[in-house]
């Protein structure tokens, strides 16, 4: 069962009686909203705080932000159990926030200290945090697509109750491996949650120049897989659609594939010049198609929140990075000692 | 004690541990009703069920990814990839993913898991059917490499792997199938990264890695008829490489000769002689340190051509001659 | 607090900027990520946002300038804030650079800067890691030229001649032999462990001679070569010894009538030894296997022949060699002898005064050594024992009559690879034939 709302990415938000019906057809709560605005926040700022420490020259290396997609993440992270397993990709600070990660050690490893999730090893490519069944990022593009057939597959001979969540960009869809594992997560029936985070660019490359036929989310008809395509940047759209299909997934009736069409804000990386799209479609994007600009518009606008609450809570999310920043800056870094720790087991 | 082949010790291993430990079972192309291209799995299927015995598309890069995912959720998978030649195709997951997974981390997981993969030339299954990739694998930090000779060290160094924490290529000869060995029944293991003296000797250290460890033994017999002694080095693990055996070897006999099947350039001697040659060994060294590999050609359909393109009886007798005999 | 506006790094490895435009001014309200100034770095134009909204204020750069990342180039005025709060000197802290030590230290150059050197030499030394201080100087600063022979000599001194492998060079080390005495069997003639081994059961092991005290005097360059060379000679050419005795009454009254002509023309007087000399240069013409080489393969019959005579001088043996002899007279080898003698003994002989002998002679005889055996030198195939006159009584006809002659022993040593016994025996004939006859050179 397919849903495809055509309608791309609206700029009008839709009236006040649209919004309260869906939420309560939904069964969010006003908590539940508060939650999902609360973490569209907080993946905001840790982003912008990224993009000023390596403007800064704190950070080495490069970083990929994803801020503009933080509905995607608040979304998926609500319509999931806690304890699902994450297939994440280099662009995920969102996901790892919305799951519920450690924002301090988030930062140290960000950071390449020894306090970081990864003892410094990773960066921010590779954050993992496998006490919350977070099974880090992967720098390889579409490199976790495959894995996920593998965890799916032990929590299928482990007679587990829960999915495996694997989420890849637009750019992934076209690997080798996505189509041996679309293929083989649905010959097994296995419970694998696909989430393409489509925002329009591989890293330069136009989707639509990259891609033969769009959306990619109806690639998974070829496959035998139910497949869904939504606006990635209504929160509650993401919600409403994730939760069917997690749903669907847990209830062990095999894969589901659902694709959320958003937009970056940021380049790529932090060598990209931005010369690849225009200045107007950027600012266009960040002034009228901004989740959390229309998620807030919704909260205030049903009185959920009033304008110094959401802002209250905003200032709040910002703390908590600064705050994680603080730790990070204070931590070590790892001990050159140390240097060939971690290679085997 | 009884005598089974290579190919029956590596199935004996397997079948062992799957009765005994329930997180162990097998992905492959056609390992279950047609029992593996070399029947290596032959009779699994119907003991462990096609869940535990778990036939795949032809997909080997997600064959190699899916070993990766189930063991991040603590399953022991053991992947078939059915040639060697193929494992090229799964290279960004061995290589990329599950050798760097628990360093990139932060040593916060692990990836135990075994990926099968029968190598080597003979059979004429030419250029892309016969390549021997060890000396690829080893040049992957995270991953552990493991080429056992005899049926003996097979199950041994199976059971092992096993029950490694780390992602280990077991690299096996598809010649060495059918070469048999006393195999005990019981349980035992052999440990990973510790080479064998496989035949003392005074005059020669020869380290020589799956097929041609036979071959060595096979000239070896021969030259102590006249005198010459020559010991024979098995690494049995290439990746950590024992290189502290060879070099208390080398010490001993002052000459060393490595031999492999793997092409010469960018091959595994390479590694072994700078070892030893960087290594107090070489106050010891008493002639020119030298290799024999396989030439550096694709593997021929000819079967003439075939044999040639890799180091002999005749090949390895004459270099120990001119070491041994200071004619070099 | 104003909020410090910085040079942003937008590339891995980007160092500066230079700023194009500024797009406010002083004292304009700012938003945050409002596009302030446009910068270039190596790549393209950007456009800086805000880092926060504000009054901008306290401008530090202006257009054109090259900026370091990271540097403050303006502040941000929260509300309330006025030009009064903005701080002198820059509030951002320089971004901190982890304390990384290396794995490996580089190896300390030593320092060179008390030595008068040319800046080429300097910095010669600094590149090739040689301590400057240690370079002697040819003039008065140390040049690139006394750099580099100094560099060449280094080399030269660890320099290995001998071809061997690292077991043997190790054995050899504890065994205390050296390299170059010992004959390699390996291909090229490498000297390999049993060739050291073999050489070592040959050698009295040190410990032997220890147990009674001794003066160690270290070899000289010269006794080390006299006694590499004897050793040579002896295992390489197989020695046969012949002996004459020579009746010299006839030698000596050719020297008198020589000294007579010698001093007419102001020339010094003859000795024994130069005319010796000249008679043996003539009986080597006649007798070319004397005054050969052994060749591998081959003999080499020298065609000059060119005499040593070995001298002894403080240091020890030299042989300078008279060259062309059979084209000399008495009188100018005579000279010549004199010359070598003098430079010898001031140690000035030149590398050309002594290479290139075929044929040497050796007299003890001003030592009262009647005859005596000596060693070949080589490459060459013979030697000649002078030992001294001695007055004494022999048989001078067949009818028995006894007569005191001067006697003279002259023993030849040579290598029987070349020389046969009747080869030798031949040569001795005419010498003594020369000796007895003197005119018999002007056959």
């Amino acid at each position: 069962m397919s849903k495809d709302n055509g309608k791309g990415i609206e700029k009008d938000i839709g009236s006040r009686e649209q919004f309260e019906s869906h939420v309560k057809q939904l069964g969010l709560s006003d908590d539940h909203l508060i939650s999902l605005y609360r973490t569209m926040c907080t993946v905001r700022h840790f982003e912008y705080m990224a993009d000023r420490l390596y403007a800064a020259g704190k950070v080495h290396g490069t970083m990929h932000l994803s801020a503009g997609q933080e509905a995607v993440a608040a979304g998926i992270s609500l319509a999931v159990c806690r304890d699902d397993y994450l297939i994440n990709h280099h662009r995920g600070h969102g996901h790892f926030i919305a799951k519920g990660a450690d924002i301090n050690l988030m930062m140290a490893e960000f950071l390449g200290k020894d306090t970081g999730y990864n003892h410094g090893r990773g960066g921010s490519m590779h954050i993992a945090d496998f006490q919350s069944n977070n099974l880090g990022a992967n720098g390889i593009v579409g490199g976790g697509i495959p894995q996920a057939v593998g965890v799916g597959l032990a929590l299928q001979m482990q007679k587990r109750k829960e999915i495996c969540i694997c989420i890849f960009g637009d750019g992934a869809a076209n690997e080798g491996v996505f189509h041996e594992a679309m293929n083989m997560v649905a010959l097994w029936n296995l419970p694998v949650l696909y989430i393409c985070e489509n925002n329009k660019y591989g890293m330069s490359m136009d989707v639509a120049r990259a891609t033969a036929k769009l959306p990619i989310a109806q690639r998974a008809e070829a496959y035998g897989i139910p497949w869904a395509c939504v606006d990635g940047n209504d929160v509650v759209e993401v919600y409403d659609a994730m939760k069917i299909a997690a749903e669907h997934v847990r209830s062990g009736r095999g894969p589901y594939f659902v694709e959320a069409i958003t937009y970056r804000y940021f380049g790529h990386s932090k060598s990209d010049r931005n010369l690849y799209r225009p200045k107007e479609e950027i600012e266009d994007w960040k002034q009228n198609r901004d989740p959390i600009m229309r998620f807030t518009k919704h909260l205030l606008q049903s009185e959920i929140l009033d304008e110094s609450q959401a802002q209250e809570i905003d200032a709040q999310a910002e703390q908590v990075i600064v705050t994680a920043v603080e730790f990070a800056e204070a931590s070590p870094e790892p001990d050159i000692s140390t240097l060939m720790e971690y290679v085997y087991a | 004690m009884p005598e089974i082949s290579y190919l029956e010790a590596i199935r004996q291993a397997l079948w062992q541990e799957m009765k005994r430990d329930e997180r162990v079972f097998l992905l492959g192309e056609d390992i279950g009703r047609y029992g593996g291209a070399f029947g290596l799995t032959h009779g699994m299927l119907d003991e462990f069920g096609p869940e535990r015995v778990r036939e795949t598309p032809i997909s080997e890069a997600t064959i190699v990814a899916t070993a990766i995912g189930a063991s991040l959720l603590g399953m022991r998978p053991v992947a078939e990839i059915m040639f060697m030649d193929f494992i090229l195709l799964s290279l960004d997951q061995l290589a990329n993913q599950a050798a760097k997974m628990h360093f990139m981390f932060g040593g916060r997981t692990t990836v135990p898991m075994v990926v099968r993969m029968p190598g080597g030339s003979g059979s004429g299954a030419a250029s892309q059917h016969s390549q021997s990739l060890e000396s690829v694998l080893m040049h992957f930090p995270g991953l552990k490499v493991v080429n056992p000779s005899t049926p003996y060290d097979a199950k041994g160094l199976m059971l092992a792997s096993l029950r490694d924490p780390n992602p280990v290529c077991f690299v096996e000869h598809k010649i060495l199938y059918k070469t048999k060995g006393e195999v005990p029944e019981g349980d035992y293991t052999i440990p990973i990264g510790v080479a064998e003296i496989k035949r003392p000797g005074r005059d020669i250290t020869v380290v020589a890695n799956n097929i041609m460890v036979m071959k060595t033994l096979n000239v070896a017999q021969k030259l102590s008829k006249e005198g010459i002694e020559v010991e024979i080095i098995d690494p049995r693990t290439l990746l950590p490489l024992d290189t502290k055996t060879i070099i208390d070897s080398v010490k001993r006999t002052g000459r060393l000769l490595v031999v492999h099947e793997a092409c010469q350039t960018g091959g595994w001697a390479g590694e072994v002689i700078a070892s030893v040659v960087g290594s107090p060994a070489f106050d010891y060294v008493d002639a020119p340190v030298r290799r024999l590999g396989g030439k550096d050609i694709p593997i021929p359909y000819n079967r003439g051509l075939e044999i040639f393109a890799i180091p002999q009886e005749t090949d390895i007798e004459q270099e120990i001659r001119a070491l041994v005999g200071g004619t070099v | 607090m104003p909020v410090p506006f910085i040079m942003p790094k937008f590339d891995m490895d980007q160092e500066k900027a230079t700023i194009i435009s500024w797009s406010k001014k002083e004292g304009d309200f700012v938003k945050f990520d409002e596009s302030v100034l446009t910068v270039e770095t190596e790549k393209v134009a950007i456009d800086v946002p805000a880092p926060a909204s504000g009054t901008l204020a306290g401008i530090r750069f202006k257009d054109g300038d090259v900026v370091p990342v990271t540097k403050v180039i303006a502040y941000i005025l929260k509300e309330g804030e006025t030009f009064a709060d903005l701080p002198k000197a820059d509030l951002l802290p320089a971004p901190s650079k982890p304390e990384i030590t290396p794995v490996s230290q580089p190896v300390p150059v030593p320092q060179t800067a008390s030595v008068n050197a040319t800046p080429i030499a300097i910095r010669m030394a600094k590149e090739e890691g040689v301590n400057l201080s240690k370079v002697p100087a040819s003039g008065d600063r140390v040049t690139r030229e006394d750099v580099e022979r100094f560099i060449a000599n280094q080399k030269t001194i660890g320099r290995v001649t001998v071809p061997a492998t690292p077991s043997a060079r190790r054995v050899a080390r504890e065994s205390g032999i050296a390299l170059e005495m010992v004959a390699g069997s390996g291909p090229r003639g490498r000297v390999q462990s049993a060739d050291v081994l073999a050489t070592v059961k040959s050698v009295p092991s040190p410990a032997v001679t220890n147990e009674r005290e001794a003066e160690v005097i270290p070899l000289t360059s010269i006794r080390r070569t006299i006694a590499e060379r004897m050793q040579q000679s002896f295992q390489e050419s197989p020695h046969i010894a012949l002996t004459v005795d020579v009746d010299m009454t006839e030698a000596e009254n050719a020297r008198k009538r020589f000294n007579l002509q010698a001093e007419k023309m102001g020339q010094p007087r003859i000795t024994i030894t130069a005319l010796i000399i000249k008679v043996v240069a003539w009986a080597l013409v006649r007798n070319p296997y004397i005054n050969a080489s052994f060749h591998g393969d081959s003999i080499l019959l020298w065609k000059d022949v060119n005499i040593g005579v070995a001298t002894a001088v403080p240091q020890g043996l030299v042989v300078p060699i008279l060259k062309c002899v059979d084209h000399l007279g008495i009188g100018e080898i005579n000279l010549h002898l004199i010359e070598l003698a003098d430079k010898a003994r001031d140690n000035k002989l030149r590398l050309e005064d002594v290479q290139g002998g075929t044929f040497t002679i050796s007299n003890l005889g001003m030592f009262g050594i009647r005859q005596f055996r000596a060693v070949i030198n080589p490459p060459e195939s013979a030697i000649l024992a002078v030992g001294s006159v001695v007055r004494r009584p022999i048989v001078v006809d067949d009818q028995d009559r006894v007569e005191v002659r001067p006697m003279l022993s002259l023993t030849l040593s040579a290598d029987h690879r070349v020389i046969d016994g009747i080869v030798a025996a031949r040569f001795l004939a005419d010498l003594v034939a020369g000796l007895e006859s003197p005119a018999m050179l002007l056959y």
